[in-house]
C-alpha cells in the first residue's frame, strides 16, 4: 500500500506573520477575563478555609475504625487488612478482649491491642476497607492530612477510633 | 538661588518621587490581582482591604530579612548595582514635565524638576545607565548563572536601545527640540479641531517601535529574559537577598513608571489636557475669582491629572501585556531586535527626514 | 496375594484390614476423601459422615473411614451422589458454625474451611437463628487450651484422644443432638494430660485453641520447616512455624518410629528458650570485671591465648550437641593446639527413663546416646574441677555443670545471661552457637534412632556453627 504524504501545515498569511493582529486578539481575550474578574467577580478559585471542595462519596481519605454504641471498635484484629495491604502499612497486634460479652450481645473475643497505620506508606487503595469482614476499617472523606512530623503519620488506635459522622 | 527656589524644588521632587515610589506597592498589588483576574483567580485578598496591604507586608518582610552578603562576591560592585538600578529611573524622572506651570505668590513655577533644554538627552543618558546594574550585579555576584543572566540582559538592552534611539531621533526631527516641555506644547494642537495632534498620530510606526523597545528596556514580559524567574534559574540578581533584592524589584517598577511617563510625554501629549478636560477647567474656574493665576493653577492641576491618567493607562498596559504574551526565545528576541525593529526604525527615520525636509515648511 | 480395590477407576493395592480411607491414604489418594472425625492416630468413629463414598453393589453410600476394603471393591469418590451428600453434610455442619473465621486462629489451616471451599454449597437454606452456647462461648479448659464451643462440629476427635491416646479421659460429650456439648469430665481437675496442645492440632475447626499461640499470628503468614525437638531424649519430629526468623510455635511432624502424631506440651513450648530475650547472641569478652560484647576475631584471639598458656584444659560437651559437633570438637581442638584436652560429656538429668506411657523422657537432652557413640565419658557428678581452663559447650538443653577450682572458663553455645552469671567472674570468653532449630546435624534418641535434621530458621544475632567458631582460634 502506497503511502501518501499530506502536508497539513499551511504557510502563515501576511497578517499572521507580523503578529500584531494576534497580539491584539490575545490582549482582548485577557481583557475580557480581566473585566470578568474585576467587575463581575467571576473566578474559579475555591476560597479554601471557608469554602471546601465537594468530593465524591467514593473519595478515600484518612482511615478510621468504626465503633459501636459502646465506643468499642468493631475491629476483631483478624489481620485481613494487614494481609491484603499492598503497601504493608498496617501493623496489628491482637489480644484477648477482657469482657468476652459486650453489652450489645455482639461477641468480640479478639481485639486489636495495637493497630497502627503508617499514613506515609499508605497508598489509599481502599483494599483494607474491602477486605474487612466487620466493616471496621474505613476510609473517610477527610483529605486534610498535613502533619509536622513523621510520628504524626502513624495513626494509632486512639486516632483511628475517633468519632466520624457519615463519611467524615 | 533663593530660599523660594529651594522650597519649590523640594516640593516638586517630593511630588514626583512621592507619586513614583508610592505607586510601586500599588503596582505590585495590581500586578498580582490583575493577573489573577485575567486567569480566573482571586489573587491576594487577605491582607488589608482587597489585599492592598499585601505589598506592605512583602516590603516589611524584605526589610526585616537578614541583609546578607555572600562571601564570594565583589562587595563594592555588589552593593553598588542595586543603587544604580534604583537611581537611574529616578534620575530620568527628573526631566519629565508634569504640568505647564503654576503661579504661587506671583512667581511662575515650571512643573518640571530639572528645566533643561537637552532634557531628552539627559533622560536617555539616565535610561542608558539601566544596563549597568544588570552587568555589575551579575558580574560582582561571581556566579555563573548570574553572569549568564547579565549577559542575556545586557545584550538585549543594548540591542533594543538602538531601535529606541532611532524612533526618538525621528520624533526629534518632527518636534525640532530636545526640550520635553516644548514637545508637549507641540502636541497640544488638534487636527480638524478634534483629533489630538499627538506624536503617535504623526509617527505611528515610530511610536510602535518605541513602545516595543521600552518593554525590552524595562525587562518586562515578553522580554524578561534577564530575569526569567520561572525557567532559567533567575537572572543577574540570584545572589541578592533582603532589601538589596528589594531595590532591584523597586527599580523595575519605578522604571515602568518612568517609561510610561516618557511614552505619554513623547507620543500621547504628555501633560496636555485629555479631550473634554478643557471645558472641565472652565467649569471649575467659574467657582473661583476667575483671575488668570487661579485659572492657570486649576489648569495645572488638571494637566497633572491628565498625565497621571495617561501614565496609569500605560502601567495597566504593561501588566496587561505581561499576562497575555509568553516570553520570547533568545534567538527570536535577537531576530526581532536586529532584523525587524532596527531596519524598520531606520527606514522610518529616513522617511520622516524626507517628509519633513520636502513637505513641511 | 494381590489385594486391589479400584478408586475412581484406578487400581490401588491395600493391606488386609485397611479401610477404604486408609487404602486411599496408602496410595496417596487421601485428598480425594474429605473427613472430620477420622484421624490416623485415633480410633475410628464414623460419626461425621463426611467421608462417604459410593461403592459398587452397595445400595447406600459407605463411610470410607470405617468400611473395610475387600478385594475387587470399586469405589467412586466423585459421583454425583457423593458430591451431593458432602454438600449436604457441609450445609448441616455450617448451620450452627459461627463463621467467625476472621477471629479464629484456625483460619487458614481449618479443615472446615478447606472442605467447604471444595465441596460445600454456596448458599445455606438455614434461615433460623444459630445455636449459641452462651455459657461457654470461650472457656479456658486449662492454662494451655481455650475451648470455643460454638465452633465445634462434634467430631469427637478430642474425646477419643483423651480416652484412647493419653488415657486421661478429661473430656466428654453431654446431651444429644442440638444440645450436644463438650465438657470436662471433672470441672475442678480440668485437663490433666501433658499433651493438651495436640487437642488444638487434631481439632478440625477452631474449637480448641492453644493459648500460647492464641491471637499471636495468622497461620497463613507462617513458614513451616521440619526439625527435631531437643527437649528430651525422645527426639520428637516437629515442624517449626516461623515468620521473619521469629518462631511462633512448634507442631508435631508425623514419624511412625518416634512420636507418631504427637508431641508433649513441654516440647511444644520449648521454642521460648530458643527465642529467649536474654539468650547471648554476640561474642563476649571479659574486660575490667564484666563481660563486654566484642568481635569474633578478638574473642578467638583471647581463646587462643588462654588455651596456649594453660597446662590443663578440660572440655565439657553437653549432651545437647549433635554427633557432628562432638566429633569435630574432639578432633579439631587437639589438632589445632597440639596439646592434650580432657573431653567429657554431661547431661545434668541423670539416668534416662520413661516418664509416662507415651513420649516424655526423664533425660531432657536430645543426644545422650550420641555422646556415648562419640566415646565421650560422662562427667562425674556434673562437676568440673581442678584445671586451668574449662571449655563448656552446651546448646541450651542440658543442665548447667558446677565448676570448681577452674581459673578460667570459656563458654560456647546457647546460654542465657542468668546461666552464665552462675559461674561468677571466672568466665573469660562467651562464644554464641546455634540452637537445634538453627543448625543441621544428627541426634541419636533414647531408642537408638539416628535422626538427621536441617536448619528451620535463620540463626539469631551473630551465633555461628561450631566449626566456624573454632576457625577463629588461630594457631
Amino acid at each position: 500500500m502506497a503511502t501518501k504524504t499530506v502536508n497539513v501545515s499551511k504557510p502563515y498569511t501576511w497578517s499572521e506573520k507580523i503578529y500584531l493582529l494576534a497580539i491584539v486578539q490575545g490582549l482582548l481575550i485577557t481583557l475580557k477575563h480581566f473585566i470578568n474578574g474585576f467587575f463581575l467577580r467571576k473566578h474559579n478559585t475555591i476560597m479554601y478555609p471557608e469554602v471546601r471542595r465537594e468530593y465524591s462519596d467514593r473519595f478515600r481519605g484518612a482511615h478510621f475504625i468504626s465503633i459501636d454504641r459502646n465506643k468499642t471498635e468493631n475491629c476483631t484484629a483478624c489481620y485481613l487488612c494487614q494481609t491484603v495491604c499492598p503497601a504493608e502499612c498496617i501493623t496489628i497486634v491482637a489480644g484477648e478482649r477482657e469482657s468476652a460479652h459486650n453489652p450489645d450481645g455482639v461477641k468480640k473475643e479478639k481485639q486489636p491491642v495495637k493497630f497502627d497505620i503508617d499514613a506515609l506508606r499508605c497508598c489509599f487503595c481502599g483494599f483494607c476497607e474491602e477486605a474487612c469482614p466487620k466493616d471496621a476499617i474505613k476510609l473517610s472523606g477527610k483529605y486534610e492530612m498535613a502533619i509536622t512530623s513523621r510520628e504524626e503519620a502513624k495513626y494509632d488506635l486512639v486516632y483511628l477510633k475517633r468519632e466520624v459522622k457519615g463519611r467524615g | 538661588m533663593t530660599l523660594f527656589d529651594f522650597i519649590q524644588l523640594f516640593a516638586k521632587i517630593a511630588v514626583v518621587l512621592g507619586f513614583a515610589l508610592t505607586s510601586v506597592p500599588f503596582l505590585v498589588w495590581f500586578e498580582r490581582r490583575g493577573s489573577a483576574w485575567m486567569q480566573g483567580r482571586v489573587g491576594p485578598n487577605r491582607v488589608g482591604p482587597f489585599g492592598l496591604l499585601q505589598s506592605v507586608a512583602d516590603v516589611l518582610k524584605l526589610f526585616t530579612k537578614e541583609s546578607f552578603i555572600p562571601g564570594h562576591v565583589n562587595k563594592f560592585f555588589y552593593v553598588l548595582a542595586p543603587v544604580i538600578a534604583l537611581a537611574a529611573p529616578v534620575g530620568a524622572l527628573m526631566v519629565i514635565p508634569f504640568g505647564s506651570h503654576v503661579i504661587v505668590f506671583g512667581q511662575k513655577i515650571v512643573l518640571q524638576i530639572a528645566e533643561i533644554d537637552s532634557g531628552l538627552i539627559f533622560l536617555l543618558a539616565f535610561a542608558g545607565l539601566e544596563v549597568y546594574p544588570v552587568i555589575l550585579g551579575g558580574w560582582a555576584s561571581h556566579n555563573k548563572y548570574t553572569v549568564l543572566g547579565s549577559l542575556r540582559g545586557s545584550s538585549q538592552m543594548v540591542s533594543y536601545e538602538i531601535s529606541m534611539g532611532m524612533s526618538i531621533l525621528s520624533m526629534l526631527i518632527i518636534y525640532g527640540t530636545f526640550n520635553l516641555q516644548e514637545m508637549v506644547f507641540w502636541q497640544s494642537e488638534k487636527i480638524f479641531g478634534f483629533i489630538p495632534y499627538w506624536g503617535v498620530v504623526v509617527n505611528p510606526i515610530g511610536a510602535l517601535i518605541f513602545f516595543i523597545a521600552i518593554f525590552a528596556e524595562t525587562n518586562r514580559l515578553p522580554f524578561d529574559l534577564p530575569e526569567g524567574d520561572s525557567e532559567i534559574v533567575g537572572g543577574y540578581h540570584i545572589e541578592y537577598g533582603a532589601m538589596k533584592f528589594g531595590m532591584f524589584f523597586l527599580a523595575e517598577y519605578v522604571a515602568m513608571v518612568m517609561a510610561s511617563a516618557l511614552i505619554s510625554t513623547m507620543f500621547f501629549g504628555g501633560f496636555g489636557l485629555l479631550p473634554g478636560f478643557a471645558s472641565l477647567v472652565e467649569f471649575v474656574g467659574t467657582f473661583t475669582s476667575g483671575s488668570p493665576e487661579t485659572v492657570q493653577n486649576i489648569q495645572a492641576v488638571f494637566e497633572f491629572v491628565s498625565l497621571l491618567l495617561k501614565v496609569g493607562f500605560f502601567l495597566f498596559v504593561f501588566v496587561w501585556v505581561r499576562w497575555t504574551l509568553p516570553r520570547f526565545r533568545f534567538d527570536q528576541l535577537m531576530d526581532l531586535g536586529w532584523k525587524i525593529l532596527f531596519p524598520l526604525s531606520f527606514v522610518n527615520l529616513i522617511v520622516i527626514i524626507l517628509v519633513s525636509h520636502f513637505f513641511v515648511k | 496375594m494381590c489385594n486391589n480395590i479400584k478408586i475412581d477407576g484406578e487400581a490401588v493395592e491395600f493391606v488386609q484390614g485397611d479401610t477404604i480411607l486408609q487404602a486411599a491414604e496408602r496410595a496417596g489418594k487421601g485428598h480425594l476423601i474429605p473427613r472430620y472425625c477420622y484421624h490416623p492416630g485415633l480410633p475410628i468413629a464414623g460419626t461425621c459422615r463426611m467421608c462417604t463414598v459410593e461403592v459398587e453393589k452397595m445400595p447406600k453410600l459407605m463411610t470410607a473411614c470405617s468400611t473395610i476394603a475387600t478385594d475387587g471393591m470399586v469405589v467412586n469418590t466423585k459421583s454425583e451422589r457423593v458430591l451431593k451428600s458432602r454438600a449436604g453434610v457441609m450445609e448441616f455442619l455450617l448451620t450452627n458454625h459461627p463463621l467467625d473465621c476472621p477471629v479464629c486462629d484456625k483460619a487458614g489451616e481449618c479443615e472446615l474451611q478447606d472442605n467447604n471451599y471444595r465441596y460445600g454449597p454456596v448458599t445455606s437454606s438455614f434461615l433460623e437463628e444459630k445455636r449459641v452456647y452462651s455459657k461457654a462461648a470461650t472457656k479456658k479448659l486449662s492454662p494451655n487450651i481455650t475451648l470455643n464451643m460454638n465452633r465445634c462440629v462434634h467430631c469427637e476427635r478430642c474425646v477419643r484422644f483423651t480416652e484412647e491416646v493419653v488415657k486421661s479421659c478429661d473430656l466428654m460429650m453431654i446431651n444429644r443432638g442440638w444440645h450436644k456439648e463438650l465438657t470436662l469430665s471433672d470441672e475442678k481437675l480440668g485437663l490433666t494430660s501433658n499433651y493438651q496442645g495436640c487437642l488444638s492440632d487434631i481439632c478440625p475447626v477452631g474449637a480448641h485453641t492453644f493459648n500460647d499461640f492464641r491471637f499471636k499470628k495468622r497461620s497463613w503468614f507462617l513458614e513451616q520447616y521440619p526439625s527435631v525437638c531437643d527437649r528430651c531424649s525422645k527426639g520428637c519430629n516437629i515442624s517449626v512455624h516461623s515468620e521473619n526468623g521469629v518462631v511462633y510455635r512448634f507442631k508435631p511432624h508425623y514419624n511412625e518410629k518416634v512420636n507418631g502424631h504427637w508431641i508433649c506440651d513441654e516440647g511444644r513450648l520449648s521454642y521460648h528458650q530458643v527465642m529467649d530475650a536474654t539468650r547471648i547472641v554476640k561474642p563476649l569478652l571479659a574486660h575490667e570485671g564484666s563481660l563486654k560484647s566484642t568481635s569474633w576475631e578478638l574473642a578467638g584471639a583471647a581463646v587462643n591465648y588462654l588455651i596456649t598458656s594453660a597446662s590443663k584444659v578440660k572440655v565439657v560437651i553437653g549432651t545437647d550437641a549433635t554427633n557432628e559437633e562432638m566429633k569435630y570438637i574432639q578432633a579439631s581442638l587437639p589438632d589445632k593446639f597440639g596439646k592434650k584436652f580432657e573431653f567429657s560429656s554431661y547431661c545434668g538429668y541423670g539416668e534416662d527413663k520413661k516418664l509416662d506411657h507415651m513420649l516424655m523422657m526423664k533425660d531432657k537432652t536430645p543426644n545422650s546416646n550420641g555422646a556415648s557413640a562419640c566415646k565421650l565419658n560422662h562427667l562425674d557428678g556434673d562437676l568440673v574441677g581442678d584445671c586451668d581452663v574449662a571449655i563448656l559447650i552446651r546448646y541450651g538443653r542440658s543442665g548447667v555443670p558446677q565448676v570448681k577450682n577452674c581459673k578460667k572458663i570459656i563458654i560456647i553455645g546457647v546460654w542465657t545471661q542468668k546461666e552464665i552469671g552462675s559461674f561468677g567472674t571466672n568466665v573469660e570468653v562467651v562464644l554464641p552457637g546455634l540452637a537445634t532449630t538453627e543448625k543441621s546435624g544428627t541426634y541419636i534418641n533414647c531408642d537408638g534412632v539416628s535422626q538427621n535434621f536441617s536448619p528451620a530458621i535463620a540463626h539469631l544475632g551473630e551465633g555461628l556453627a561450631v566449626n566456624s567458631i573454632i576457625s577463629f582460634f588461630k594457631k
